[in-house]
């Protein structure tokens, strides 16, 4: 990190962003105290994920596309699964449905808990990480570790393990557990319920930098749960689509000076996704006890108006995924085939689930023989990247008279609210690796 | 962490973060590792930022870019005991497959101004680039694996992982062969055990995320799936997965589909 | 003994099947665990049965090599299908156990080193079949012949009742009637079920079998019955001889004649090296320890895990592995299988079940094999002069084991006296010898060090109370006795194996060849046979090293070759500065001296080709290849022949061995991968 002597320009570069998965940078440039470009920039490898599933089977790519991201391979998984199943006809069984949005909640959990506790939560209270948290709050970081372990205990149990599970197959799973093979889990997930319900009282003592703004919502909607794998896509400003038919409302668009594709409306504007987007659009169609809960917390319109407060959206979403986990396990009957048999079709399949850190796009174009000819993978980062960027601009001058430190400090954690998953990003089209002169 | 403790960098190439990600899925032991450990660098987890010498670097990720190329020659330098962690760092990875395909025609297909975009024509392995110490295979690694890593280096002993098949694992843990009983084709006999037989445990064949193993006998294997039934396209498929620019799998997948990958020495020049 | 006694038929109908398991569970007042064939993942495997309907009631299974599938009849029948991929050792030898606990807190008293106590729970072993049987008694042997036993074995063996089913329904890959191990049941059972039409006819084989029979309160079996019964046995046996009527089991024991048949590069290119025959072998034996601690707390445990004679480590020492080709693994497996199984257990290690067959995913099929090796070898290429072994009975149905020994003893702590340098790389130990360990020259012990390893290194000098170990740091567990110092705790187990014989030496010329740290062991010879000098002939000591700087006992190695009644000698591959001695190889300083054959006797230790040139030179000389001592480097896990990883033709290193004379390791020495 550096700055310029002169007090009239600034420069703020970030070159690795820490807490964040992935790699990303970010460079602020302001003259006279106004910002006059933010760029988040990402310099995470291109991977090429589009053209590595070219000529591949449906099968074949649910286990490729997992592999975008470490965070939130389910999240791949079910878009591309939704997408073929949608194409090809498929009708799963109810049983299978439910799994899905057990394994789901399986992630959010995990993947909400490791960004409250150990990537957001040090940032709140001042520390370089949790691990140095620990060290005078032994038990909340315990807390969080436990909770996130019984995130990826669901992951293992339904998918063999918690990064890169193997059973999600066109038409269900691959296996599906026994009854008794549950128990154990069930018994714990008392537990998951509590410390979720303790995480969103912690996180309601904490101090948020006052800063709002009025952004364009967007999640799926749907009208009996709470979206993960089904509904509509939907925003606070009217647009409301099918799950496939993002393109109907979104465009991926070049960005004036960088050569970086971020999503914007079709109307050219940033929006955001994510936690806070669902709870907001969504607050009545959680589970009772996590509705309950934001309502007694008041934070619902923080959590709508003010990123940092998106901590109280995932820990709202942990009480949630607990408390529907704990559901579908009671209600759990093993499914009489763990698979029903498919064909594939000719066609496009597209489709729109909610990975923890939002709406994750997928589309296939799909030949006779099932074999991909060509992908779009929207993922929920390069969605909010305008947003963030926006966000950046906005928020800097009411830090006009803070020192670099602490402006650097304030636009990391402002960054590091929106749990950017660089390595999601790095999805490959709106990668930018060109050299900064 | 204690003082004196061995110092641990953790750090990145091309790659999806699972691997790294497995340090704080060890949540059971993570505060018991960091007391044990000195952790100077993890970006994904730290604020803190140490340039090194580590004593011991984990490195994930596949070296795709020429910065990478640079980078893991100064991480070299300053890493006493360096250790690969994941199929991309001792693979390649998934992003390997752009090794076969032409480069040119992946940036022109991806972006506006391809000019733009410094991504090497391969990705290839940590240890294509330097000396490595020691690996840990799998996509991701198993983070038991991980764990005995860390403590057989507190305790100085020689980690307990062997280089067995993935069918020693699945038939200790009482599974019963996908191959044999369905007729599933499963690369479980030619490759790394370490994750415990994940895959025939959840009724599917193995597709070799844990990467081959030393002796994995390719015509013997590829010749039975030919035997029954599948194409040489669809045999060739099965090895181009996660860790395909491994030989011998690389070897097998360029003799399926007749064409060979971009070699090694693109990666340096 | 009950009117159900045993040799009487009792009738079982059909829906009593219930109530038999319902008895079995909880006969005689206590709980039983049954485990039992059910289905699952595809296949007929053994798991816990609650009820009669977890049995694979209706099913058929069908078999053939590579090939495993499932298909329902629809019948009623419970047990018309051939053993599948589970063997009953899983439950008595089961994959993983942790075998003992351990510690290293700090100071002399920490090292702690507790075997775990075995702790069976009372089981049904429901479905055994003459097979499965058979090769129950071949493990008894392995793990209670003795000397040392696998006490957790044991304990589960006794725990368990079994229900013997006689085959009726053979799948094409079994050949029990070849090996004598089926399809009838005749020994080792609690009871024996045939299944028939209506239901099974049932006998005890044991007063606790009769006593399940006379809480069902079942009637005698009518004689149509147990004829049929008797029929569908015999219908089996003769369905199975004809489908073998090629495997001869008697000429497959001579297959380790034939190191060098073509075949076996045939079988090695297809051979995946994946252990899945060895896995499911009901025989297989074989396990490696396994080290675990968490990061740096002071306990941890050793865990036995199953091993397979394929893996690319089971043979391999610091230096390489034995059987570093695919070749040279199929090679040890079917041998061992087939003959040198016979010497070691007075038994052949197959029963014949094929499962080994079934579950290859490249189909290779040991029938094939041994009948490839054993029936096209030329005489020419059989080892020992092409001498067929002549006919033995077989009958592993027949071989009842006289179980004998003691558990293998954990390590017991010594406490390193003293500490010296023997070269850069290796030191010597003093030990103060704990209570209870006795030695003889030529034994080894496993120096164990908690959470890192337990090696097996050769006593280098006894002396009342002490012992000394010259360590060697060739990796992490030789570092880490390396850098022991005094006062440091330090676990030994054993002594084990079979030392040198400086008894019989006595009244012979003695000579001493040692290349290396081969010298360690024959230290105690050289210091036994100096303290009774006069006892012995001449004495000769010869000592090869790479270089002067990698000669250990220098000092010592000097005050033999001051004294008169001693020619001693040295020489290294490669001189340094200060080396006015001879340079070459070992042999070069005794091959011209001519020897009585009579009263000469040679112990010789060192890399196995500086030995394999030692005992040609000594044989060359007059020597006769039963007075020459060797000893040899396996690689070892027990240490007492329970692992199965030392093994070296139809030998246990750790038991049979260190020591072995030329004229024993004759047929092995210089093989390529045995
Ligand atoms: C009967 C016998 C007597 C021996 N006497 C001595 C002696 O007096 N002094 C001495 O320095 N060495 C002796 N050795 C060799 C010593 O046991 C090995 O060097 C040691 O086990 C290596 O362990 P490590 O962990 O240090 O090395 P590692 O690096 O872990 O092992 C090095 C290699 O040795 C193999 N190995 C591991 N365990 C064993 C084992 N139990 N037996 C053999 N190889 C193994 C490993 O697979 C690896 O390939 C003896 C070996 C045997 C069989
Ligand atoms: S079974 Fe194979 S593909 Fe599956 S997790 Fe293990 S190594 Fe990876
Ligand atoms: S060698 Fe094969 S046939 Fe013989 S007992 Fe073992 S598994 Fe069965
Ligand atoms: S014989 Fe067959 S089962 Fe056995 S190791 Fe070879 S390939 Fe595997
Ligand atoms: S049998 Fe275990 S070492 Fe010999």
């Amino acid at each position: 990190m550096h700055s310029s002597d002169e007090y009239a320009e600034r420069d703020i570069d970030i070159s690795m962003l820490t807490r964040v998965e992935g790699e990303g940078s970010l460079r602020l440039r302001m003259r006279d105290g106004v910002v006059e470009s933010a760029r988040l920039s990402i310099f995470e490898a291109p991977r090429y994920f589009e053209k590595l599933v070219e000529g591949r089977k449906p099968d074949e790519v649910i286990d490729i596309v997992a592999r975008i991201c470490g965070i939130c391979p389910v999240a791949y998984q079910m878009s591309a699964v939704h997408a073929f199943e949608d194409c090809f006809g498929v009708e799963v069984e109810d049983g299978v449905r439910a799994l899905r949005r057990l394994m789901y909640c399986g992630e959010w959990i995990e993947s909400h808990a490791l960004h409250v506790y150990l990537l957001h939560a040090p940032d709140f209270l001042g520390y370089a990480s949790a691990v140095e948290m620990a060290e005078d709050h032994a038990d909340i970081v315990g807390r969080g570790l436990q909770l996130k372990r019984l995130g990826n205990d669901i992951l293992a149990l339904l998918g063999g393990r918690a990064i890169h599970p193997v059973s999600v197959r066109v038409g269900g799973f691959s296996r599906v557990p026994r009854r008794g093979e549950l128990d154990a889990l069930r018994h714990m997930l008392d537990h998951a319920v509590e410390w979720s319900a303790e995480t969103l009282d912690w996180v309601s003592t904490l101090d948020a930098p006052a800063f709002e703004r009025d952004v364009e919502l967007v999640s799926l909607v749907h009208p009996h749960e709470y979206p993960m794998n089904h509904g509509r896509i939907v925003s606070t400003r009217g647009i409301d689509v099918a799950t496939g038919a993002w393109r109907d409302a979104f465009e991926e668009s070049q960005v004036p000076d960088t050569n970086a594709l971020h999503a914007r409306t079709r109307s050219g504007t940033t929006y955001l996704v994510g936690p806070a987007a669902r709870v907001t659009q969504c607050a009545d169609r959680l589970h009772p006890r996590a509705g309950a809960a934001l309502r007694q917390s008041g934070l619902g319109g923080a959590i709508a108006a003010n990123p940092y407060w998106s901590i109280a959206a995932r820990a709202v979403e942990l009480l949630h995924a607990s408390s529907e986990a704990v559901d579908i396990l009671d209600a759990y009957t093993r499914p009489d085939v763990a698979s029903v048999a498919w064909e594939p079709r000719a066609g496009v399949a597209a489709w729109s689930t909610e990975a923890p850190r939002g709406l994750l796009f997928h589309r296939y174009e799909v030949d006779a023989s099932g074999f991909v000819r060509a992908a779009q993978i929207v993922p929920p980062t390069s969605q909010n990247q305008g947003r963030i960027e926006d966000d950046l601009v906005a928020f800097t001058p009411t830090m006009r008279d803070a020192s670099d430190a602490e402006l650097t400090h304030g636009l990391e954690q402002l960054v590091r609210s929106y749990d950017p998953c660089i390595s999601c990003a790095t999805h490959f089209l709106d990668v930018e690796i060109e050299e900064v002169p | 962490m204690t003082r004196g403790a061995p110092t641990v960098g953790v750090v990145k190439f091309a790659s999806c973060d699972g691997c790294q990600l497995s340090l704080l899925d060890l949540e059971d032991h993570l505060l018991e590792i960091t007391g044990t450990f000195d952790i100077v660098e993890f970006a994904e987890a730290t604020s803190r930022r140490s340039p090194g010498p580590y004593d011991v670097l984990l490195v994930e990720g596949s070296v795709s870019t020429e910065e990478q190329a640079a980078e893991i020659l100064e991480l070299r330098a300053q890493a006493r005991t360096l250790v690969t962690i994941g199929a991309c760092a001792t693979a390649g990875g998934i992003q390997a497959l752009r090794n076969w395909a032409d480069h040119d025609e992946y940036r022109r297909a991806v972006y506006a101004h391809p000019e733009y975009v410094a991504s090497l024509a391969t990705s290839t392995p940590v240890s294509s680039h330097v000396r490595v110490d020691a690996e840990l295979h799998g996509c991701p690694i198993d983070r038991g694996e991980l764990l005995e890593l860390l403590s057989a280096l507190a305790v100085g002993r020689r980690p307990q992982i062997r280089e067995d098949a993935v069918c020693l694992a699945c038939k200790r843990r009482g599974v019963v062969c996908v191959t044999v009983a369905r007729g599933i084709p499963c690369l479980g006999p030619v490759t790394n055990a370490g994750c415990g037989a994940i895959c025939p445990a959840m009724d599917r064949g193995c597709y070799g995320c844990f990467g081959p193993r030393p002796e994995a006998n390719m015509p013997s294997l590829t010749g039975s799936f030919l035997a029954s039934g599948g194409t040489r396209a669809d045999v060739a498929r099965l090895f181009e997965g996660f860790t395909a620019y491994a030989e011998p799998f690389r070897t097998t997948v360029s003799d399926l589909r007749g064409r060979g990958p971009e070699e090694d020495a693109d990666a340096q020049q | 003994m009950s009117e159900a006694g045993q040799g009487h038929r009792y009738f079982l109908a059909r829906h009593r099947l219930a109530d038999l398991i319902d008895v079995l569970r909880g006969a005689g007042g206590r709980a039983r665990t049954v485990i039992g064939p059910t289905v699952e993942q595809g296949a007929i495997v053994y798991a816990e049965i609650d009820t009669a309907a977890d049995l694979p009631v209706g099913w058929r299974d069908e078999q053939a090599p590579g090939h495993y599938r499932l298909r329902r009849e629809g019948d009623e029948r419970a047990f018309a299908y051939a053993v599948g991929p589970t063997a009953w050792k899983r439950h008595l030898f089961p994959p993983a156990r942790v075998r003992m606990e351990v510690a290293a807190e700090p100071g002399a008293d920490g090292t702690r080193f507790e075997p775990t106590q075995p702790a069976a729970s009372a089981t049904v072993l429901l479905g055994a079949r003459g097979c499965e049987l058979a090769a129950m008694r071949v493990q008894d042997r392995v793990f209670r012949g003795g000397p040392y036993v696998d006490d957790h074995y044991a304990d589960a063996r006794d725990a368990a009742f079994v229900v013997a089913v006689q085959c009726t329904h053979p799948a094409s890959t079994c050949f029990c009637t070849s090996m004598r191990s089926g399809p009838g049941v005749e020994a080792g059972y609690d009871l024996r079920l045939t299944e028939i039409a209506d239901g099974f006819v049932v006998e005890a084989g044991t007063d606790a079998g009769g006593e399940v029979l006379v809480s069902l309160r079942l009637d005698p079996a009518d004689e149509e019955r147990a004829g049929e019964a008797h029929a569908a046995v015999a219908a089996c046996a003769e369905t199975v001889t004809h489908r073998n009527r090629g495997v001869d089991p008697i000429r497959a024991r001579d297959l380790d004649m034939y190191p060098e048949h073509p075949r076996w590069d045939e079988v090695a290119a297809r051979c995946l090296a994946c252990t899945n025959c060895t896995m499911v072998c009901p025989t297989c034996f074989c396990s490696r320890d396994v080290q675990q601690s968490v990061l740096a707390r002071p306990d941890g445990t050793v865990e036995r895990q199953w091993d397979s004679c394929f893996t690319a480590e089971f043979a391999a020492v610091a230096g390489g592995s034995f059987r570093s080709r695919i070749r040279d693994r199929y090679r040890q497996w079917l041998t061992h299988k087939f003959s040198t199984w016979w010497p070691q257990f007075g038994t052949p290690g197959c029963v014949g079940c094929g499962r080994c067959i079934v579950w290859c995913p490249v189909e290779i099929d040991v029938r094939e094999e041994i009948a490839a090796i054993g029936t096209s070898a030329p005489e020419s290429d059989a080892q020992d002069g092409g001498e067929r072994r002549g006919d033995v009975d077989l009958g592993p149905q027949a071989l009842t084991t006289s179980p004998g020994g003691v558990p293998e003893p954990p390590p017991r702590t010594g406490t390193v006296e003293r500490v010296t340098t023997e070269t850069s790389d290796t030191v010597t130990l003093r030990v103060r010898t704990p209570p209870g360990l006795e030695a003889q020259p030529g034994q080894f012990v496993l120096a164990a060090v908690p959470r890192v390893g337990a090696p097996p290194i050769s006593v280098s000098r006894l002396e009342p109370g002490t012992l000394e170990l010259t360590v060697r740091s060739v990796g992490p567990a030789t570092a880490a006795l390396c850098r022991l110092g005094p006062g440091d705790p330090l676990g030994l187990a054993g002594a084990y194996g079979r030392g040198w014989p400086i008894e019989a030496a006595r009244g012979n010329d003695v000579i001493v060849v040692a290349g290396g740290i081969g010298l360690a062991p024959l230290r105690p010879v050289i210091d036994a046979v100096l303290a009774d000098r006069d006892s012995y002939g001449d004495v000769s000591v010869y000592v090869g090293a790479r270089t002067p700087d990698d000669m250990i006992y220098s000092a010592e190695i000097g005050t033999w070759e001051q004294r008169r009644d001693v020619t001693a000698a040295r020489i290294v591959d490669r001189a340094g500065p200060d080396w006015l001695g001879p340079v070459g190889v070992v042999t070069q300083l005794f091959a011209d001296t001519a020897r009585e054959a009579a009263s000469t006797v040679a112990f010789v230790c060192g890399p196995e080709r500086m030995m394999q040139a030692s005992v040609d030179a000594l044989v060359d000389s007059g020597m006769r290849a039963e007075s020459i001592w060797l000893t040899t480097e396996r690689h070892m896990e027990c240490g007492v022949g329970l692992c199965g990883h030392c093994q070296l033709g139809p030998y246990f290193v750790c038991r049979d061995g260190p020591v072995f004379t030329a004229a024993e390791l004759g047929p092995y020495l210089g093989v390529e991968g045995i």
